[in-house]
This record gives structure tokens, C-alpha cells and sequence, in this order.
């Protein structure tokens, strides 16, 4: 990889009078899987968001593509349609139906006929498993499956990367796994994807570099069998013996 | 009191019941407000003869709640707005308003209308019944705008966040995102704002408008017979009500994707 797809350049954030991330300086190249750990309150959160804006940077320069990420609305209306997010709570619409979910971005933002934006979506709720279900309600569905749907439904825009805010935190653990496998599946398919996770089984086997973040910095950049087999630092040792199963 | 009609067959959908229910009751409003003055001619004494008045007091009231109920919704929405605006200014009015409006009597607001505004802006002397739709417009919109507000701060922040991460435009995650699921809170509210300025709409007597409650005390002083009058006046008030509490638990339900409802 030449050139990194998303820049982040000493990027300072605080909330009131807690520095939630000092500086921190990194990139993310096409068709990596970048998995970012750390402990609750560690910023890692704030981090990913900052990178679709859904949270604003205090200072430094965050760049996607060589598009600098800030508030002109052109440049962010087109930052957004690159950038898909999952979130933790899935943030389904719940007044639309599952396959209306997945449609309503490609029909307002790029204009596509109905018809094409329906088939396209059901392409994609059959590869997350889906299409049996695309005329429910999200209220209808469980944890994993609304989850899987908000998969398929970023990917109707056919993001260049894919960001992933603790996906699995919120399910039942028997839904977890039908979550990571759609992850996996997709992390196969050369996404690019930047996942905060607690599923440390997870990261080992799919990412290709594991962040570990302290109280706002980056602590470790390391790769899964560096992180996970050779671990040198006693914090992050005590931090893998408190979530590990 | 739930005045449940016939059921509609169980194989038909959610959807399909309730908009059978919302095309039945839209029709017999219409036929109400049509042929109403037949039956009420067979009536004896003294609601036989003046079966026509009743009718036309009626259709006036049913007018009067129709056009403050739908320019209420829309004031009461931009009210909303204003209030949840980042412009300071915009807010501040929009809370004057609604301070103003749900805090004082509505019969002062209709006779303010009708009878100081004139004085104070001379170009603005409006009929008798513009002047009762004017306040109860501005007096329902008050009440709803608090309605609407509330639904709209009901709507989880995660589903504005989805949206944008979509690359959702601000228009099209409020049109298609915020204000779907605002308004399915805020309706049982807004049914029954507009339920109440039916029978708020009888204030518009006081200034001379010739609706229901006018034609009933017509009625009532010309022939000093006010018992079967007043009676005949009440029933027909409940009458609408009924039919319009029918039309928006339709509309309710027909929302309700959650099956929440019986």
C-alpha cells in the first residue's frame, strides 16, 4: 500500500475538562482490517467517530482519500457516502421495513430508480443472510439479525471503508457469532474496515493490526500474533486477562 | 369509552382495516354533514322545524374544526421548530407564543381577535367566523406545538447519527428519518387538541358566528323548550367526536407497525 486511504495527524479532542484523546497520529490503508481496543473511556470510540464526523476533532487534520474531514458540506456529504458505520444499538429506522432500511440512503443520496436500489438490497441482505426477512419490521427481528441488516444497509453505498462501533456489545452472546461471521465474510472480501470490539477471538483471527489505546493515546500498533502471543506490556497484559473467555 | 364498529374481517391486514376504518367514518362525516337535516325534520317539536338551522350550525362547526384544526397543526409545527431552533431569537418567540397563548382563556383570545385587533391594525377587521378560526388556529397551534416538540425530542439521537453516516442530506434524514417517528408520538396528542377545539369551536358564538352551540340557544330562547334543545345540541357533538376519535385511532393503528395495539 503507497498511499494510506484515511490520515489522522495529531488529533486532540476534549470534553469539558477531560482530554479524551492527546495527539494521537495514525493511518488506515485500503483493505486493512485495523481493530481498536482499549478500555472503556479510552477515547477509542470518539476516534472512529471523529473519522465520519459524527464527533468533531479540536485540532490536528483527519484525511480521507487527501479530502481533509471537516464541516464544508460538500466535502462531507461526500466523506459520508465513502464512510459506512455500524453501530452498537443499530439504529434501524424502525418505522421502515427492512428492506426499506436498506434502500432509503441509495434512493435519497444517489437518485436510484426503486427498483434497481431493491434489487441491489436484497443482493446484499441475501449475502448477510437476510432476504427472507426484507418486508419485517426491525421490531420483529432479534439483536443479531437487526444488526446484520444495518450491515447490509451500510453497504447499499458501497463505502470505500466500513467503521464498526462495538458491533456485538449489545447482543445476546448466542447473536454474536452470526454478527462476526458476516464480518469475516466481508473482511474477506478486501473491505476495509476499522472495528472497536471487546471480541478478542475476533481480532486475533481477522484483523490485520490491532490499536490498543490508553487514556486517549496509542499505546500499541502492533500486528494480531505481536499484540495477542508477545505481549510485553503489563497494562495491556492485565487488560487481555480481564476480557479474555 | 371505546365504541368499537364491526370488525373487519381478520384475514385483511393492519393496513387494510384501518384504512377500510378511516374510509367508513370519512363517509359517514360526509353523509352527516349532508343529510343530517332528513332525520332531524322527522323529530317532533321543537327540533322538527328548525331541522335545516341545526344542519347548517353544524356544517359551520364541522368548517370552524376543520380549518383551525389544519392551519393549528401547521402553526403548531413551526411553533415546534422555532422552539428546537439554534437561532436564539427564533426560540424566544416561538416560547412567547405558546406562554402567551396556553396561558390565557381562549374565549379572551377569540374576542381579541374579533374585536381589538381591528382597533389595533385597522386593516385586519375580519369576519365574524375568519376572526374564530384565526384564534382558534393560533390557540390549538399552541398546545400542539408542544405536542410536536415532544415527539420530535422522542426520536432517538441514533437514528439522526445513522442517517448522516448514510450521507443523508439534513432535509432528507428530517423528512424521512426524524419526522416519521415524531409524528407517530405526537398524534394521540394532536387527536386530542383537535377533538378538544371541536368543542372549544362553540366559543366562536360569543361573537356571533352561527354554529351549533349558537343554534341550539336560538333554538332553546325562541321556543323555551330548552331540554330537548340542549339535548339535541350535545348528541350531536358527540356524534362528530365519535366519528373523529374513530378516524384517528384508524389512523393510529395504521402507524402502529409495532402491533402494539390490540
Amino acid at each position: 500500500m503507497t498511499q494510506p486511504l484515511i490520515r489522522v495527524d495529531r488529533v486532540n479532542k476534549t470534553f469539558g475538562t477531560q482530554h479524551v484523546l492527546r495527539d494521537v497520529s495514525t493511518h488506515f490503508n485500503a483493505g486493512e482490517v485495523t481493530v481498536i481496543l482499549g478500555s472503556s473511556g479510552s477515547g477509542k470510540s470518539t476516534l472512529l467517530r471523529m473519522l465520519n464526523r459524527l464527533e468533531t476533532h479540536d485540532s490536528g487534520r483527519i484525511l480521507l482519500d487527501n479530502q481533509e474531514v471537516g464541516d464544508d458540506p460538500r466535502s462531507l456529504a461526500s466523506l459520508r457516502r465513502d464512510v459506512g458505520m455500524v453501530f452498537q444499538q443499530f439504529n434501524l429506522f424502525p418505522h421502515l421495513t427492512v428492506l426499506e432500511n436498506v434502500t432509503l440512503a441509495p434512493r435519497r443520496v444517489h437518485g436510484t430508480p426503486r427498483a434497481a436500489a431493491n434489487a441491489k438490497a436484497m443482493e446484499l441482505l441475501k449475502r448477510v443472510g437476510m432476504d427472507a426477512h426484507a418486508h419485517k419490521h426491525p421490531f420483529a427481528l432479534s439483536g443479531g439479525q437487526q444488526q446484520r441488516v444495518a450491515i447490509a444497509r451500510a453497504l447499499a453505498m458501497e463505502p470505500k471503508v466500513m467503521l464498526f462501533d462495538e458491533p456485538t456489545s449489545a447482543l445476546d452472546p448466542e447473536m454474536v457469532k452470526e454478527v462476526l461471521d458476516v464480518m469475516k465474510q466481508l473482511a474477506r472480501s478486501g473491505m476495509t474496515m476499522i472495528i472497536v470490539t471487546h471480541e478478542m477471538g475476533f481480532a486475533r483471527e481477522v484483523s490485520d493490526r490491532v490499536l490498543f489505546l490508553h487514556q486517549g493515546d496509542i499505546v500499541q500498533d502492533r500486528s494480531p500474533a505481536e499484540f495477542f502471543e508477545q505481549q510485553d506490556n503489563p497494562r495491556i497484559r492485565a487488560f487481555l486477562g480481564q476480557v479474555a473467555h | 369509552m371505546n365504541l368499537s364498529l364491526p370488525s373487519w374481517p381478520a384475514s385483511w391486514g393492519r393496513q387494510a382495516r384501518s384504512s377500510a376504518t378511516m374510509a367508513v367514518a370519512g363517509s359517514v362525516l360526509v353523509l352527516i354533514l349532508w343529510l343530517m337535516a332528513i332525520p332531524l325534520s322527522w323529530a317532533p317539536e321543537p327540533i322538527g322545524p328548525n331541522a335545516a338551522d341545526f344542519a347548517e350550525g353544524t356544517r359551520v362547526t364541522v368548517q370552524l374544526t376543520l380549518v383551525a384544526g389544519l392551519a393549528g397543526v401547521l402553526i403548531g409545527f413551526l411553533a415546534a421548530m422555532g422552539k428546537l431552533s439554534k437561532v436564539a431569537a427564533l426560540r424566544w418567540l416561538a416560547g412567547v407564543y405558546i406562554w402567551v397563548m396556553r396561558g390565557t382563556p381562549l374565549l379572551v383570545q377569540v374576542l381579541f381577535v374579533y374585536f381589538a385587533l381591528p382597533s389595533l391594525v385597522p386593516s385586519l377587521q375580519l369576519s365574524d367566523f375568519t376572526s374564530a378560526c384565526v384564534a382558534l388556529a393560533l390557540n390549538v397551534g399552541a398546545y400542539n406545538a408542544e405536542a410536536i416538540r415532544s415527539g420530535l425530542l422522542a426520536v432517538h439521537k441514533g437514528q439522526m447519527e445513522a442517517a448522516k453516516s448514510l450521507g443523508m442530506s439534513n432535509w432528507h434524514t428530517f423528512i424521512d428519518v426524524t419526522f416519521p417517528q415524531a409524528m407517530k408520538v405526537a398524534l394521540p396528542s394532536l387527536v386530542n387538541n383537535v377533538v378538544s377545539l371541536l368543542k372549544d369551536s362553540s366559543l366562536a358564538y360569543t361573537i356571533g358566528v352561527v354554529e351549533l352551540t349558537n343554534v341550539g340557544n336560538r333554538v332553546q330562547a325562541a321556543t323555551f323548550q330548552p331540554m330537548p334543545t340542549l339535548v339535541t345540541t350535545a348528541i350531536i357533538y358527540l356524534v362528530l367526536t365519535t366519528v373523529m376519535t374513530q378516524i384517528s385511532d384508524a389512523v393510529e393503528r395504521r402507524y402502529d407497525v409495532e402491533g402494539r395495539q390490540p
